[in-house]
């Protein structure tokens, strides 16, 4: 048999890609029409859960570039049990991550010691203007819906305590 | 006197008009061509200042920190763990693989090692991010000289390397998953399966690349004996990686030293070529993806149960000392030389990146080449913007 010249070979395969887009469909998708789904793990955006946090600012001290900023104050709550003193809780005033500025470490959400920040793998809050990346707790708070459960894990997998 | 004819009289005097052409000096100029930074065939914001004589260069020099993000004083003022966030950045179409040494010497100082699944994880994605990281190379190869389809099927089978990536870890292009004494998790559920899948695609795009381009004539022709590179040339420079393998540096620190990770427990073919041109340079790059797909499988088949974390303190504090480690990265060998004075971040790093070392021979590799075959060789040497700046 002779040998196929290479410039052959080579339109073979790219006739043979075409057959079998034809055939499969194309891999790319028309985005804002479709969506391919990212994964669970997906790191997208950092949501908030307002009641776990207690401005301890492990967070804002963990953070690469200092992207967090949050403030907070002491105050009252009502006692526990009846007839008790009141407590002192640490109230959140203030919990902004400047998306502009946010590398998507995660280091955040890991050291987090009250599970309160969370990530989720919704990527759709573009904006026009660089400052409105800032997003406040209210914002991150309405991306708590969007957290998924954890993965189960791969076999042979140790379970966290 | 001799009477000449017409005829012999004309010949006479263009012989004559031809042996003063001959005479003449032609006042030529040297031209200075200036390839870059904003040039699109140079991966980025590196600047090649070319001197030519008529189309041959007579020297070059590559002028290189457009990109200079000062990633060895940034790390002096973050912690250990903050750390391996910006080194993922060094070279960013393999990044995990920037994780991996960096961590490997902050627990050679601490004196603890990862599990042996950790192990075993880390080295399946370091493998796989030198897919993702050669594949993109196999399809830009093309584009460097031409050829448009290539990068089209690079980009298709890269994305499902990506998509891995970014199941196990949650992040495709800058991971961040490795922490010292392991990794951050484990893998989820169901992707050791689609990871094999992906590795019979993968040898499947490596069997099409090279119908596609290496068999091809043309592409032959425009490789094959352009920017020859000397074994004792190569060894002078300090190239590493698939470079200096290509001019038959039999060297691969994945098999020539011992690191806790699991690239002793499988067996792999370290391919070197003995031409040293542009051709055995990007041959070598394809075996060497269709290597670490063998790898990748081979070491799913014996992941170890266990934890992935081993017992470090909560607050990382690496004891005083000095640690050097390289690997071997996508690009070539890449170490960090950690001095820690017992802080919780280090006190100095040394960041050695294969691109920086792999570009400083095109001085010598360019000179003499003709204009077109700078681009050739250039992208034949692989280099990343972001791992020659730091």
């Amino acid at each position: 048999m002779p040998k196929v010249p290479g410039l052959i070979k080579g339109l073979g395969v790219t006739f043979g890609t075409l057959v079998r887009t034809a055939k499969e469909g194309a891999n790319t998708v028309q985005y804002p029409h479709e969506k391919e789904a990212p994964p669970i793990r997906a790191r997208g955006v950092i949501a908030l859960r307002e009641d776990n946090c207690t401005a301890c600012m492990l967070c804002a001290r963990s953070c690469p570039d200092w992207c967090i900023y949050i403030e907070g104050h002491k105050q009252l709550a009502p006692p526990r049990r009846a007839g008790g003193k009141p407590r002192q809780v640490n109230h959140l005033d203030r919990f902004d991550i400047d998306y502009a500025l946010c590398m998507y470490c995660g280091i955040c959400v890991e050291v987090c010691p009250f599970d309160a920040l969370f990530w989720s793998p919704e990527y759709e809050y573009s904006e026009p203007r660089i400052a409105d990346l800032l997003h406040d707790k209210d914002k991150l708070g309405e991306w708590m819906e969007t957290v998924p459960e954890a993965p189960e894990l791969e076999a042979g997998a140790e379970k966290k305590k | 006197m001799t009477v000449l004819s017409d005829r012999q009289q004309l010949s006479y005097i263009a012989a004559q008009a031809a042996d003063a052409r001959l005479n003449v000096e032609l006042e030529t100029e040297g031209m200075t061509l200036n390839i870059g930074p904003q040039h699109p065939a140079t991966h980025g914001t590196l600047r090649i200042i070319a001197h030519l004589d008529g189309e041959q260069v007579v020297w070059a020099e590559p002028s290189c920190g457009y990109m200079h993000r000062g990633y060895e004083k940034l790390t002096e003022v973050r912690t250990f763990p903050q750390v391996t966030t910006l080194i993922n950045r060094i070279d960013w179409l393999g990044s995990f693989a920037n994780e991996v040494p960096f961590i490997l010497a902050a627990e050679k100082l601490m004196e603890i090692e990862a599990p042996p699944r950790a192990q075993y994880i880390r080295t399946i994605l370091f493998e796989l991010s030198r897919i993702a990281n050669v594949s993109l190379f196999l399809g830009d190869l093309g584009v460097q000289m031409g050829a448009i389809t290539p990068v089209f099927l690079a980009f298709r089978d890269r994305e499902y390397v990506l998509n891995l990536i970014e199941g196990a870890t949650g992040g495709r292009f800058h991971p961040n998953f490795d922490r010292i004494g392991g990794l951050k998790d484990d893998l989820p559920k169901g992707w050791i399966d689609e990871t094999r899948q992906v590795m019979r695609k993968l040898r499947g795009f490596c069997d099409e690349i090279e119908d596609l381009l290496f068999g091809n004539e043309i592409f032959q022709s425009r490789m094959r004996g352009i920017g020859v590179i000397p074994a004792d040339v190569a060894k002078s420079f300090g190239l590493s990686g698939a470079n200096a393998r290509a001019s038959g540096i039999d060297w691969d620190l994945r098999r020539d030293q011992v690191l806790p990770m699991a690239w002793d427990k499988v067996d792999f073919k370290v391919w070197t070529h003995p031409d040293g041109d542009c051709f055995a340079r990007c041959w070598i790059r394809l075996q060497e993806t269709r290597e670490a797909t063998k790898i990748v499988d081979q070491l799913l088949d014996d992941l170890p149960p266990g934890p992935v974390m081993a017992k470090v303190p909560r607050i990382i504090k690496v004891p005083a000392g000095e640690a050097w480690v390289a690997t071997e990265n996508p690009l070539g060998e890449m170490g960090y030389y950690v001095v820690s004075k017992g802080d919780l971040g280090p006190f100095r790093v040394k960041i050695r990146s294969a691109s920086f070392n792999n570009i400083s021979v095109v001085p010598w590799v360019l000179k003499g080449v003709y204009v077109p075959d700078i681009i050739t060789i250039l992208a034949s040497l692989y280099f990343i913007l972001g791992d020659i700046d730091r």
